[in-house]
């Protein structure tokens, strides 16, 4: 019996050995894919994550709707494409808009998710070691990112919810914050920080320093804080960047990147995942392949200036297709491609450059902010404060680089001679006036780039119930700001 | 690495420690069906020397001087339940005796043995709810899979063909639904656990089945056992002289109940009339010559045959017993090109490798090969599409081959514009075609089993370690050949070519001391441990674009494109346990259990890893009390009361953590960034579902034990069952974590009852059972009901919602047909094209307008009430069985009706829908006119096509002959049988099967569980009809 007993005793050890020190074998690896725990280790990691948010800004996702909001709602164009296909964006077009529209929820899905790539990377970079230099780059990058989706975000719906960290899902139950406060409080401190942070120049399509000034120059004018937006213009102002000589290299394959991008939105065809810009068929006729959408509405061709001879302002062939016109390649454009009779061609590529069967893979980049921009930016603050003399000389400089197109486009009729009375130089008219000529310049200068809507309702109720006289649901309190979608509505129980 | 040190340890000590007189004493105690008894005391008279068998009924004893009185020793072997025997050994100091006993069955009080989890258990002495299926009343039912025979053969055990094609899985639920998550049972084969039984053992292979199922049985499996607990075990060798068996089978399988359709002048007609109703072309009269009329669903089935054959030698010698078996199964599917072939061998071993010590093994090594072809579906979830919904689809005028043999595609007939064509016959696929033109393949070579060791270590003390091994090697080929009207059907060809292995060892050790005080204090012990790891690795390569479709060149790379796929995983669980129970028996009449487990899991975060299941149960034999010692006729009255819980661990394996995807790329300066997203978020609080169960249960027996009856009550209440909780977008877009959010109950009642009359010439038995079942969300943790089971783009047909019960039918109402525009306009709003002879719907909501806020539960795909009916009868030399299965109160939707009789578009319809269509005022109130353009309203998910799903099915008839033979012949047993297997089905369902479960189209689901989506019928591949004739030979 004895050696049983002391058999008896090994084989409980051995349970206790087997129960206690076995516990590693409950670790199991992840494999192929990675934890959060594993990543945001190294400078690589903190690289990889940085991408991560610049791919939400890509145009790449067909729901990046932000030109639904920038240039459909607004005066400048309506839904275009067959009647009833996407009917949400034409109920958007007519200001018939429930929280059920489709629109909403693509963009908020969307760069909400931007901003949530860029709360992981912030709230785990400070951690990670590698050169201090790349990693105030870094920040700068993910913060100017961050600002950039909330200003789209809070231009479109108002009062939203903020998180700047990753939230837990109790802390994504999130009241809303009011619109200015998420200028001053969110988007202002961002762009303060990354214009600390962020790098002279970059690779096309980084952030720089200039970026961050540029969209606080903006941001500024949202609030009417016109010296600080004066101040934030002139930083971009006395950098090197200046405007192309030709107005169209901005949305020309081989000038894409060029001096006068302040900040862009990339694209490259022939990428697997897709990186190419599908607007190149959302915006192009169903005749090669395309859609038809975002279709220029007669009153925004009537806002381009022509001269006594009826020479228009070359912008405008620049900006639409329209009937008489070349498309692109030989193509002439032919008017029953759009419900209106025009089409847009600032993200279009001749068939040379993107044939039918790729159609969706686009190489031209989104131009969130040119320099001429930035100079209109500058006239508006100047005026606003008074300054209506100084701010002439501006927009005069995005009207010469405008009438110039005739001494550097050789398809242009009479080249290289500017015609008679082409755009002339504006005078100091009064504060009032030359207000009224920088709401003209913005609109043709950055006509589809999907802004107008935002100035429409900056510009006030007085300014957009006239803008919006053919449409009669339009309503400035209602519609100054989108419904927040009801999939926030139906998960967030805060709003 | 410290624990074989210490295995090698005890090894060496019961090695080399020897007393000096020792006689030793050993072998194997079987009934007189030569199968082992295991718990049979065994003592040496006089003395209070004894042991007990182990589970293989081998028994050793060492018996030293002091124990033996005089100059012979006598060993007393009893047992309850069986006539005592006693052996006259001589005392032989140093001697060796092996001595195997036959125990007879004391008919007076006749006693089963139950195995349950880590061990056996007399039946009196059960106090958990367990049901019990033996070898005779599965053996020689034509299944491929042993989870199939458990259908309608023990209360509460719902079991489910997922369509009836040869090598598809089968659907086992004990108990109801208890998740929205995984609801497959544990299946514990001789001591290895796993969560697929298929293709590895056959009926003829099992000895017994017990299904664990309530906490108190199961929860010695603790966080594996929420879904219930299968232990099956496999027939082992037993010492006496060889012998051999063979079961083997022929069968022809046909198809059963063919839904009538149109034939192509009842096409026309309708077609006809639905065009004039919409004001479009009809179909010209000058064409029909030029038409065939084929019966396409007939086309698609042939007869098939299945063939079976299993040969096995047993025996042993005085202290080891083998088995070894193989068999070959070859199943034609009744569908065009489908089918399962296996080849599976099998070891049994055990052998005394020192007096106290048995070693062992049971290896299986089974392939299997199946040929698929579209079984359920629509194709959208990238399974192609069923073959059998293409047969309905297809209009009767379309022959099946163009003159040179080729399949017709899109109709072609001279003289007409395709675009015509199309609209008046279709642009379904040819069926024939369709299904001959599958090539895909999937093989599966898996070795299960385990090696094992059993050591008597003092009377009434064993130890026993086992090591096993399921390894499951997979090997599928898919290649979808481009063909059809101008290619347009797969086009470009691709083909998808995987293999990958599933590894699970466990090692598990267990402690068992059994001891009478008293005579009247039994107590029973059990400790163990158990260390389970498993790692499953896959490689997929994908490949398009074949110039050359030829079938030997279907092999990756030989497609054109560049950008060839490759994709690999690889993922890993481990468990790790310890656990214990306890039973104590006083005089037979009070039973207490108390069963105590302690799981970790690497599923969850460290500080959530270990999880401690309790059961606790009782039992009373009032039979046994001395106030009934005087009914004679009651031979049993037991009353079981037990409250336990078990987990689910089937959740995910890295649920805990956030994951992080790459793949979201950025260009910067034309040259493209690699970038990574979080991309799902982990929740570190997720933890086990609970399921606690509470039971309630009655055995009874009467007249001799001819009559026994066991009932249960039970409440099974699973709580924080995993739920993903969706979040807020403005939170981010990363998928949402799962949260311990959820409750479901299922309540019901379970009554099973046997009869058994035994004469000499003739005797019976009758077995049934029934279940009734009710199942409830409680709670889905504040989240949105989940839609599932998409029937259309968009479309869902069930919702699980809280009050109601998990994949409830959620859909419109129909209330009858619009007879005439007064209704039309005097009833809620239904839209603007709507006529008489419309479907109306229910305003359920009183709004006076009909839209999606009218839609509401409707019914549920799980029955409120299951039964089971088994007769044998004995006559001489003749035997017969038959067996019945049913369910009821159960519904299914119809996907499949709503192409077939929404008629909507140029598919075939129904012959019922022809024959029964509005047609005028007062025509019918169930079926609307016939017209394309009312089917917008007509065919949108409704009750229109909510069938009732309750059946009665002849499931199988078998009649047998045994041939008689001399007793001094070498053949020890011959008897051939004929069998039909799903004879003949009484049911209201107008589908082809009541008796399918799988919507099979999980894509696009937010939870994607199969018992969210259940009894959606695509039109499903059919279970067949198999008349079998066999033969099982022993000699």
């Amino acid at each position: 019996m004895k050696y049983t007993i002391k058999t008896l005793l090994i084989i409980l050890i051995a349970f206790g050995i087997l129960s206690s020190g076995c516990q590693k074998m409950l670790d199991e690896e992840l494999l192929g894919e990675r934890s959060n725990l594993q990543f945001y280790q190294t400078a690589e990691d903190a690289e990889l994550g940085l991408t991560g948010i610049y791919n939400a800004l890509s145009f790449s996702f067909a729901d990046n709707r932000i030109w639904v909001f920038g240039d459909v709602a607004s005066d400048d164009a309506a839904k275009g494409g067959i009647a009833g296909d996407q009917a949400d964006i034409g109920l958007i077009d007519d200001f018939n808009i429930t929280t059920i529209n489709g629109n909403l929820e693509n963009v908020w899905i969307i760069y909400y998710e931007g901003i949530s790539r860029a709360n992981w990377l912030l709230d785990n970079i400070g951690d990670i070691s590698m050169s201090q230099e790349r990693k105030d780059e870094i920040i700068g990058e993910a913060r100017f990112l961050r600002a950039y989706f909330y200003y789209w975000l809070t231009s479109i719906f108002g009062d939203i919810p903020v998180h700047l960290s990753v939230p837990t899902p109790a802390e994504m139950q999130k009241a809303a914050t009011p619109y200015e406060i998420i200028f001053t409080d969110v988007i202002i401190p961002d762009l303060q920080d990354a214009v600390s942070k962020l790098p002279e120049s970059a690779a096309s399509g980084r952030a720089t320093i200039y970026s961050a000034w540029g969209l606080l120059a903006k941001c500024h004018l949202f609030l009417q804080n016109w010296s600080q937006s004066e101040n934030a213009a002139k930083q971009v102002i006395q950098s090197g960047h200046s405007m192309t000589n030709l107005y169209s290299d901005n949305f020309s394959l081989s000038t894409k990147d060029n001096p006068e991008t302040v900040f862009s939105v990339q694209h490259l065809a022939g990428q697997d995942p897709w990186q190419g810009n599908r607007l190149n068929q959302w915006f192009d006729t169903r005749a090669y392949n395309g859609y038809g959408f975002n279709a220029p509405e007669q009153n925004f061709v009537d806002e381009f200036e022509t001269t006594t001879e009826d020479v228009v302002d070359p912008r405008l062939d620049y900006t639409i297709g329209r009937s008489g016109q070349i498309w692109y390649d030989t193509i002439q454009f032919d008017s029953t491609w759009s419900p209106t009779g025009y089409l847009n061609k600032k993200y279009i590529q001749p068939l040379s450059e993107v044939p039918v069967e790729s159609k969706a893979d686009g190489q031209l980049n989104y131009q969130f902010m040119r320099y001429s921009e930035v100079l209109l930016i500058m006239a508006e603050a100047l005026n606003e404060q008074g300054r209506s003399g100084e701010a002439v000389t501006y927009v005069n400089m995005v009207r010469t680089r405008a009438r110039e197109s005739y001494m550097y486009d050789p398809d242009l009729p009479g080249y290289p001679g500017i015609p008679d009375g082409l755009l002339p130089d504006i005078t100091d008219t009064g504060k009032e006036g030359v207000r009224n000529a920088i709401r003209h310049e913005r609109r043709v200068e950055l006509g589809f780039e999907f802004h107008r809507y935002f100035d429409i309702i900056r510009y006030g109720p007085e300014y957009a119930n006239k803008a919006f006289e053919e449409k009669p649901n339009f309503d400035y309190e209602t519609n100054k700001f989108m419904p927040v979608p009801q999939i926030e509505l139906d998960t967030n129980f805060e709003l | 690495m410290k624990n074989i040190y210490v295995w090698a340890l005890i090894l060496s000590a019961l090695i080399f420690n020897h007393s000096a007189f020792s006689q030793s004493i050993s072998g194997i105690i079987t009934d007189e069906l030569e199968m082992p008894l295991p718990g049979v005391s065994v003592y040496v008279k006089g003395s209070t020397l004894g042991t007990v068998t182990g589970f293989d009924g081998l028994y050793s004893l060492q018996v030293s001087a002091g124990d033996v009185t005089g100059d012979s020793l006598t060993l007393v072997f009893s047992y309850i339940g069986y006539s005592t025997q006693e052996y006259l050994f001589p005392v032989d100091p140093d001697a060796r005796f092996t001595k195997n006993i036959i125990l007879g069955e004391d008919v007076e009080t006749l006693e089963e043995f139950v195995v349950v989890g880590y061990g056996v258990q007399r039946a009196s002495d059960i106090t958990g709810a367990v049901s019990t299926i033996r070898t005779n009343e599965i053996a020689n039912l034509p299944v491929r899979r042993i989870d199939q025979a458990l259908a309608g053969k023990a209360a509460g055990v719902q079991v489910n063909e997922t369509t009836g094609q040869p090598g598809e899985s089968v659907k086992v639920r004990i108990r109801g639904i208890g998740t929205i998550n995984n609801n497959d049972p544990l299946y514990i084969i001789d001591g290895v656990p796993t969560k697929d039984v298929g293709g590895l053992l056959n009926p003829e292979d099992v000895e017994s089945m017990t299904v664990l199922k309530d906490a108190a049985s199961a929860a010695i499996y603790g966080s594996r056992a929420g879904n219930g607990v299968v232990i099956i075990t496999t027939k082992k060798g037993v010492s006496k002289r060889p012998l051999i068996s063979y079961n083997g089978y022929v069968g022809i399988q046909t198809a059963g109940n063919v839904t009538a359709m149109t034939n192509t002048n009842e096409y026309i007609d309708i077609f006809n009339e639905a065009a004039a109703a919409d004001d479009r072309k009809p179909i010209p009269e000058d064409i029909y010559p030029q038409l065939a009329n084929t019966d396409h669903m007939s086309s698609i089935f042939r007869p098939a045959l299945i063939t079976n054959h299993q040969l096995s030698f047993s025996g042993g010698s005085e202290n080891s017993t083998y088995l070894l078996g193989g068999g070959y199964m070859n199943q034609e599917g009744i569908i065009l090109n489908s089918g399962y072939e296996r080849i599976n061998f099998r070891i049994n071993l055990t052998s005394s490798l020192a007096e106290k010590v048995t070693i062992g093994t049971n290896l299986t090594f089974a392939y299997s090969s199946q040929d698929i072809v579209g079984g359920s579906g629509d194709g959208f979830g990238g399974n192609g599409g069923s073959v059998v919904r293409y047969a309905f689809f297809r209009t009767p005028p379309l022959p099946t081959y163009n003159p040179d043999g080729s399949y017709v595609d899109l109709p072609n007939f001279e003289g007409y514009n395709r675009a015509d064509q199309n609209t008046w016959f279709g642009d379904g696929y040819n069926p024939v075609g369709f299904a001959n033109k599958y090539d895909w393949n999937a093989k599966i070579y898996r070795t299960f089993g385990n090696v094992f060791l059993s050591w008597d270590i003092i009377p009434g003390l064993i130890f026993r370690t086992d090591f096993g091994v399921d390894l499951s090697i997979f090997d599928e080929k898919r290649f979808n050949e481009n063909w059809g009207t101008d290619g347009r059907i797969n086009n470009p060809s691709s083909l998808s070519k995987g293999t990958g292995t599933d590894f699970t060892w466990n090692w598990t050790n267990s402690l068992t001391w059994q001891k009478t005080f008293n005579e009247k204090h039994n107590l029973s012990i059990l400790v163990g441990t158990e260390a389970i790891k498993n790692n499953r690795h896959e490689q997929w390569g994908s490949d398009r674009e074949f110039p050359d479709q030829s079938s030997y060149l279907r092999y990756l790379g030989n497609g054109l494109t560049l950008n060839k796929g490759a994709n690999e995983t690889e993922v890993g669980w481990s468990l790790l346990s310890a656990f214990g129970r306890i039973n104590y028996n006083f005089d037979g009449r009070y039973l207490v259990e108390a069963v105590v487990r302690a799981d970790g899991s690497s599923r969850f975060s460290e500080e959530h890893r270990w999880g401690v299941f309790y059961s606790g149960s009782f039992g009373w034999n009032i039979h046994n009390e001395s106030f009934l010692s005087e009914a004679n006729w009651l031979n049993q009255l037991k009353l079981r009361l037990s409250l336990g819980q078990t987990g689910n661990q089937e959740i995910g394996l890295y649920n805990y953590l956030s994951i992080v995807s790459p793949d979201y790329n950025y260009p910067f300066g034309g040259t493209v960034y690699n970038g990574y997203v979080i991309s799902s978020l982990g929740n570190v609080n997720t933890t086990w579902e609970t399921t606690t169960t509470y039971d309630i249960g009655l055995d009874l027996a009467f007249l001799d034990n001819r009559l026994t009856v066991i009932t249960d009550y039970y409440w099974r209440y699973t709580s924080d069952m995993l739920v993903p909780v969706p979040l807020p977008p403005s939170g981010g877009d990363a998928n949402p974590p799962f949260v311990n959010a959820g409750k479901v109950l299922n309540q019901g009642f379970e009554f099973e009852l046997f009869w058994r009359e035994i004469k000499n010439n003739f005797s019976y038995e009758i077995g049934g059972n029934l279940t009734f079942l009710t199942n409830e969300v409680k709670e889905l943790g504040g989240g949105r009901p989940i839609a599932a089971g998409r029937v259309d783009n968009g479309v869902f047909s069930t919702l699980t919602q809280e009050g109601y019960p998990i994949g409830s039918f959620f859909m419109y109402e129909m209330v009858g047909i619009f007879q005439n525009e007064l209704e039309v306009f005097s009833s809620p709003y239904q839209g603007p094209n709507i006529k008489p002879g419309d479907v109306k719907f229910k305003d359920v909501n009183g709004d006076n307008i009909i839209d999606e806020n009218d839609r509401s539960h409707v019914g549920t795909a799980i029955p409120k009430m299951l039964y089971g009916l088994t007769f044998n009868f004995t006559f001489k030399n003749f035997d017969l069985s038959l067996f019945f299965q049913g369910a009821y109160g159960n519904s299914i939707y119809m996907q499949v009706n709503q192409d077939i009789e929404g008629f909507y578009r140029g598919f075939n319809v129904t012959k019922r829908f022809y024959d029964n269509h509005w047609t005028g005022e007062g025509s019918t109130n169930d079926y609307p006119r016939a017209s394309w353009i009312g089917a917008a309203n007509n065919k949108i998910a409704s009750t229109r096509f909510l069938e009732p799903g309750g059946y009665f099915r002849v499931k199988n008839i078998a009649l047998g002959y045994t041939v008689p033979f001399k007793e001094t012949s070498r053949i020890q047993a011959l008897r051939v049988y004929i069998s039909v297997q799903n004879a003949y089905t009484f049911t209201r369902y107008p589908g082809l099967d009541p008796e399918m479960y799988d919507s099979n189209n999980l894509n696009e689901e937010t939870v994607q569980n199969p018992d969210l989506a259940s009894g959606i019928d695509w039109g499903t591949y059919p279970v067949p009809r198999i008349y079998t004739l066999g033969v099982n030979f022993n000699f």
